[in-house]
C-alpha cells in the first residue's frame, strides 16, 4: 500500500528511504464503506488522506442542492485542506461514492516530520502549491469555458470517472445540470477527442 | 509617509513583520532573503504581465493599488485586487512556466518588491527556512482562495457586497466601482444600488 504512496510522493521530492520511513511511520490506515461520511460540515479536518482504493467526493449544501466541489480516487490526495490547514471548521463535507482505504495522517505529525527532515518540508510546500494552483485553475475553468468545453475537458482528463461517478454528480461537479450533462454525453460521448479544440 | 524613514525603508519593515507571521526571522536572513529581490516601479496604468507571456516574478506590493483580469469574450473579469503588502502575479503561468492567460494592471503607481522563477528557486535550496516560510505562505494563501471560492458560490449578491464593503471600507474611496462589482460577480448596475441602500442605513 506504501508503494502507491512512495511513487506520487516521488513525483515532487525525491525522498531516501529513511526520510519516506519518518512519514510511513506516522500514516494510519483508514477504511471505509460505501456511502459513509469521512468528515461533517463543520467538523475540524484532522486528516490529510492518499486514496489507496475507492472514490470519495467532496460537497457542501445551497439550500436542498448539493454542490461537488471535489472528487477523489486512486492516486489522489483527498481532505478538507483548508480545514486541515488552518484548523477552523469545513465548509465540505467529504463522503465516499465507492468501498474506500486511505492512508492518512495527522497535522500534528506532519508537524513533527516538517521540523525533522527540510525535504519533506519540500513536499509539503510543493503540495501547498499543487492546491493553490487547482484553485486557481478550477476557478479560470468556470469563468473561461462554458459548458461544453468543461465536459469535453473532463472526459479527456478522467475518461474512468464516467463510469463510476453517478452522473447527477459529476453534473454537479461541472457545474451544470443533469439534463445539459446527459445531452452533452449522447452528443460528444461517442465521438473520439481531439483536443485540439480547446488547446490554449 | 510622515515617518522619517525612506517609504522602501518602511515597506520592507513591514514586509519582514508579514513574514514573520509565518515563521521567526533575524534582520539577518531577512536582508539575506532581500539579496534575492528586485524593486519595479510602474506608472498609473500600466500592464504588469500581458496575457500570453511567462509570468516571471512574484510580486509583493510595497504601495499602490493592482488588479488582474481574465479578458473573457470582450469583457474583462477582474479575479484579484491588490494593495500594500499583497501578493499578485500570474500564479499559473509562473508555476507551470506557460504562458499567462490573465493580465495584471496598475490602477494607481505602484511599486513592487519581485522576485524571479530562478531566484526563488535559488532562495528555496539555500535558505532551509525558505521552505517553511514558503509553505505557512501558501497554506495561507490557499485558505483565503478556499474561503473566497466557498464565498462567491454560497453568498448571494446582497451577501457578497456587504461583506466586502465591511473588511475593504478603504478600497470603496481607491479602486474604480466597475472593478469591485466584477470582482465580486456583481452586475454594475446592483452594485450602485447597493451602494446607495448602505449610505441610507
Amino acid at each position: 500500500m506504501l508503494e502507491s504512496l512512495r511513487k506520487y510522493v516521488s513525483g515532487y521530492v525525491a525522498l531516501t528511504d529513511e526520510e519516506f520511513r519518518l512519514l510511513a511511520d506516522k500514516i494510519i490506515v483508514r477504511s471505509f464503506d460505501r456511502r459513509e461520511q469521512l468528515l461533517r460540515i463543520g467538523e475540524v479536518e484532522k486528516y490529510m488522506n492518499f486514496v489507496v482504493q475507492g472514490l470519495a467526493r467532496m460537497y457542501f449544501c445551497k439550500g436542498k442542492a448539493e454542490l461537488i466541489t471535489n472528487i477523489a480516487g486512486e492516486g489522489e490526495l483527498l481532505s478538507s485542506s483548508a480545514s486541515f490547514l488552518s484548523g477552523t471548521p469545513s465548509h465540505y463535507c467529504i463522503e465516499t461514492l465507492e468501498p474506500t482505504t486511505l492512508l492518512s495522517i495527522t497535522r500534528d505529525h506532519l508537524d513533527e516530520i516538517y521540523q525533522q527532515s527540510v525535504r519533506i518540508e519540500r513536499l509539503g510546500r510543493l503540495l501547498t502549491t499543487q492546491f493553490v494552483m487547482q484553485k486557481e485553475e478550477w476557478e479560470y475553468e468556470c469563468i473561461r469555458l462554458d459548458a461544453r468545453e468543461r465536459f469535453t475537458r473532463f472526459m479527456e482528463r478522467n475518461p474512468a470517472l464516467v463510469t463510476r461517478v453517478p452522473q447527477k454528480y459529476l453534473a454537479s461537479y461541472l457545474n451544470m445540470k443533469p439534463e445539459t450533462f446527459s445531452r452533452l454525453k449522447s452528443q460528444l460521448g461517442k465521438r473520439p477527442a481531439t483536443g485540439k479544440l480547446f488547446a490554449k | 509617509m510622515s515617518n522619517s524613514k525612506s517609504p522602501y525603508a518602511a515597506a520592507l519593515d513591514e514586509l519582514h513583520r508579514y513574514f514573520a507571521r509565518f515563521t521567526p526571522l533575524s534582520k539577518q536572513e531577512f536582508n539575506e532573503f532581500l539579496t534575492y529581490i528586485e524593486v519595479r516601479e510602474f506608472g498609473k496604468k500600466c500592464i504588469v504581465i500581458p496575457a500570453g507571456e511567462v509570468e516571471r516574478y512574484v510580486n509583493v506590493v510595497a504601495w499602490g493599488l493592482v488588479r488582474k483580469y481574465l479578458p473573457v469574450r470582450n469583457r474583462e473579469l477582474t479575479i484579484q485586487i491588490a494593495t500594500e503588502g499583497h501578493i499578485i502575479h500570474s500564479d499559473i503561468s509562473f508555476h507551470y512556466r506557460t504562458p499567462s492567460n490573465c493580465i495584471i494592471e496598475t490602477i494607481e503607481p505602484t511599486v513592487f518588491f519581485s522576485i524571479t522563477y530562478e531566484n526563488l528557486q535559488e532562495a528555496y535550496d539555500r535558505f532551509p527556512k525558505a521552505e517553511r516560510l514558503g509553505r505557512l505562505l501558501l497554506s495561507d494563501l490557499f485558505v483565503k482562495k478556499d474561503t473566497r471560492y466557498f464565498d462567491q458560490l454560497r453568498k448571494d449578491t446582497r451577501e457578497r457586497f456587504l461583506d466586502y464593503v465591511r473588511n475593504h471600507a478603504e478600497m470603496l474611496q481607491r479602486v474604480p466601482q466597475k472593478y469591485i462589482a466584477s470582482y465580486l460577480n456583481i452586475k454594475p448596475e446592483t452594485f450602485s444600488r447597493l451602494k446607495h441602500l448602505t449610505r441610507k442605513s
